[in-house]
């Protein structure tokens, strides 16, 4: 894995809005076929990171690379092109609500494919029976529960086979079976097929689940303090807050203030 | 994103006159939809009576590609005869694996069933029945929201009710004033040509009172109202329930319509005469513009005025406003509070609002008219 050529390039990136920073100096690289896990408490930036990674947020300094061209600088016909490499499932699966989840599924098949109606019917099929939703293919996104509607924006997300899918928070909402299907799903999509994943999730069980490797961002110092593989962090980690949140710990901190506070 | 433009498709004659169809390079998105073609025409000529696929020469695919060994294999392309498929790669064999069963397919390929018309017909009238329930109940609600207010006046979120007012009453009025004035103009133009033929226009005095006092000032300002602040009510409460907020106060054990709907309704009603009143001034200013441009004086037209107009006329037009005032309110509020789920949900509701207001309001006038003609008003 790590002879792997890196798929995604993050280089000195600083994510701001306005005055507000929010994460500075940020430098990793994804590499291609890994799952890769963006974690780190609430409000720590992990949404804006994914956001700027994607193209939707722009960052104040920095470059994404993907295979070398700079997501954050390009335009046109580039930008488009940089667009097809991934596919993005969005926290609350985003799915066009006058459409029906197959026509969802399809829709990027038929503004971006040749394929026959049938075809785009099957392949969009075959995405959803992957995510266990072909039995609701023909409802519409307001008929399906969250869960299942996070299972249609990744059927989505996966329409055009791009080589990598950005997911973001893909099993909060989800029962603990289908979370485990769904992290399953993810390993055999990235053993077998090499595409290469993105994920934000602080869900502990998913992390271990499917993280080859994973970078963690800090609110408090608004950077990334720790980087590889789950395991390791948890173990090995100098940092205590990296291994408090791996092993899922109450902040000590919070604990001793309010202790103070009620003597 | 491909290196390679095509999938190279080759058929050979295969043992006891079947065929046999090797793939080779990428199948994929990129390259399947050229490629199902090309294997569609060259096997349609041959009319082979089975088929193998060799697939072993795909080196990059994806489910796309799959899609057109899983309609081979399925005998999809090629009808009555279902490829044996060889060599393809495990990474591949797990993509075809995520196809569906034929059955599973054919349940989703069927036409989307529509009722039948008396279907559909009895399915609307139920849905109409419905409705006029829920308004009632819905009146029924309000009146004992109203009855908490008067019987515990703290009750009343009497903040919101000024800003209700400031936002559905003052910040209508530049509009309600020019939509006005230009109704009285274009009265008194309208009037003023066909009176010129006889030498009568100094009755524009008459029309313009009448028809502005009692019909215009209050239908349009209705009409503005709906469009302004039923919308609003609508979209207001429809995002709250979209929002579990409504679910919130009833677990807080506190009454949505007494929370959200007695002050938006008494502000409705309160300022929807007013707003009246102050459209029936400005359009009757702007006929007594046209007027003097005709070149009446100010008493001539006054004393017109004030004999074609009378109490009854203001307080007919006044009354009406009260009513429609409730009505677009009340509808609004329903609206929002009946929103279902879904990112349309909040817009629908507007839109249902606003329609049904304007439905309301003209059939409500036209019961006026009856009314009013019959007893003389």
């Amino acid at each position: 894995m790590s002879a792997a050529p890196v798929a995604i390039s993050v280089e000195g990136v600083t994510i701001a809005y306005g005055e507000k920073v929010i994460q500075r100096g940020l430098t990793f690289g994804v590499r291609r076929g890994e799952v890769f896990v963006i974690l780190g408490g609430s409000g720590c930036g992990k949404s804006s990171l994914l956001n700027a990674m994607i193209g939707l947020h722009r960052p104040t300094m920095g470059r994404i690379l993907f295979g070398g061209d700079d997501i954050v600088t390009a335009e046109g016909a580039d930008r488009l092109r940089l667009l097809r490499k991934f596919g993005v499932m969005y926290q609350s699966g985003a799915l066009f609500g006058s459409m029906t989840v197959l026509e969802n599924v399809r829709l990027p098949l038929d503004e971006f494919t040749d394929l026959g109606a049938a075809e785009k019917d099957l392949v969009a099929a075959a995405k959803l029976n992957l995510v266990g939703l072909l039995a609701a293919a023909g409802q519409k996104p307001s008929a399906l529960s969250g869960g299942m509607q996070k299972r249609a924006g990744i059927a989505r997300a996966m329409s055009l086979d791009p080589g990598i899918l950005f997911l973001d928070e893909p099993s909060a909402g989800l029962d603990p079976i289908t979370s485990a299907g769904l992290d399953k799903t993810i390993r055999e999509l990235s053993r077998g097929l090499g595409i290469t994943f993105v994920v934000v999730t602080h869900e502990l069980q998913s992390i271990y689940a499917i993280a080859d490797r994973c970078v963690m961002l800090d609110a408090r110092t608004k950077t990334m303090i720790a980087e590889g593989k789950p395991a390791d962090l948890r173990d090995h980690s100098d940092n205590p807050y990296v291994r408090q949140f791996f092993l899922r710990q109450a902040e000590p901190a919070a604990a001793g203030s309010k202790g103070s506070q009620s003597s | 994103m491909s290196t390679e433009a095509t999938a190279r498709v080759d058929v050979r004659d295969g043992p006891g006159g079947g065929a046999v169809l090797t793939l080779r390079g990428p199948l994929d998105v990129e390259t399947t939809a050229a490629a199902r073609a090309d294997v569609a025409a060259r096997l349609a000529a041959r009319r082979p009576a089975s088929l193998e696929v060799d697939a072993s020469g795909i080196d990059r695919g994806d489910m796309s590609g799959m899609s057109l060994i899983y309609e081979l294999a399925e005998g999809r392309l090629v009808p009555g005869v279902r490829a044996t498929v060889k060599g393809l790669r495990p990474e591949f064999q797990t993509l075809l694996s995520a196809f569906p069963s034929g059955e599973a397919l054919s349940g989703l390929e069927a036409a989307p069933r529509r009722g039948r018309f008396l279907d559909q017909v009895g399915a609307a009238t139920v849905s109409v029945l419905a409705d006029g329930r829920a308004q009632l109940a819905f009146i029924g609600a309000i009146v004992q929201g109203f009855a908490a207010v008067v019987r515990r006046p703290r009750a009343m979120r009497w903040g919101e009710l000024a800003v209700v007012f400031e936002k559905a009453g003052v910040n209508a009025l530049p509009i309600v004033s020019l939509i006005s004035l230009l109704m009285g103009l274009v009265l008194a133009f309208e009037g003023a040509q066909t009176l010129e033929m006889f030498g009568a226009q100094i009755f524009v005095a008459n029309g313009i009172g009448i028809v502005m006092i009692r019909e215009f000032s209050p239908i349009f300002t209705a009409i503005i109202f709906a469009g302004r602040s039923g919308s609003a009510f609508a979209a207001e409460i429809g995002t709250m329930k979209v929002n579990q907020e409504l679910d919130a106060l009833e677990t807080m054990g506190l009454d949505p319509v007494r929370f959200l709907v007695v002050q938006r309704v008494l502000a409705g009603t309160l300022l929807m005469p007013v707003l009246a009143a102050y459209s029936m001034v400005a359009g009757v200013f702007g006929g007594i513009l046209v007027m003097f441009t005709m070149g009446f004086t100010f008493s001539q037209i006054w004393t017109q005025l004030s004999g074609a107009v009378g109490v009854h006329d203001v307080l007919v037009g006044v009354s009406k406003s009260f009513v429609f005032g409730a009505i677009i309110a009340g509808l609004g509020c329903l609206r929002g509070m009946q929103t279902k789920e879904g990112p349309n949900a909040v817009g629908d509701s507007t839109t249902r609002a606003v329609v049904a207001g304007i439905l309301m309001i003209i059939i409500v006038d036209a019961i006026y008219s009856v009314v009013t003609y019959v007893l003389h008003i």
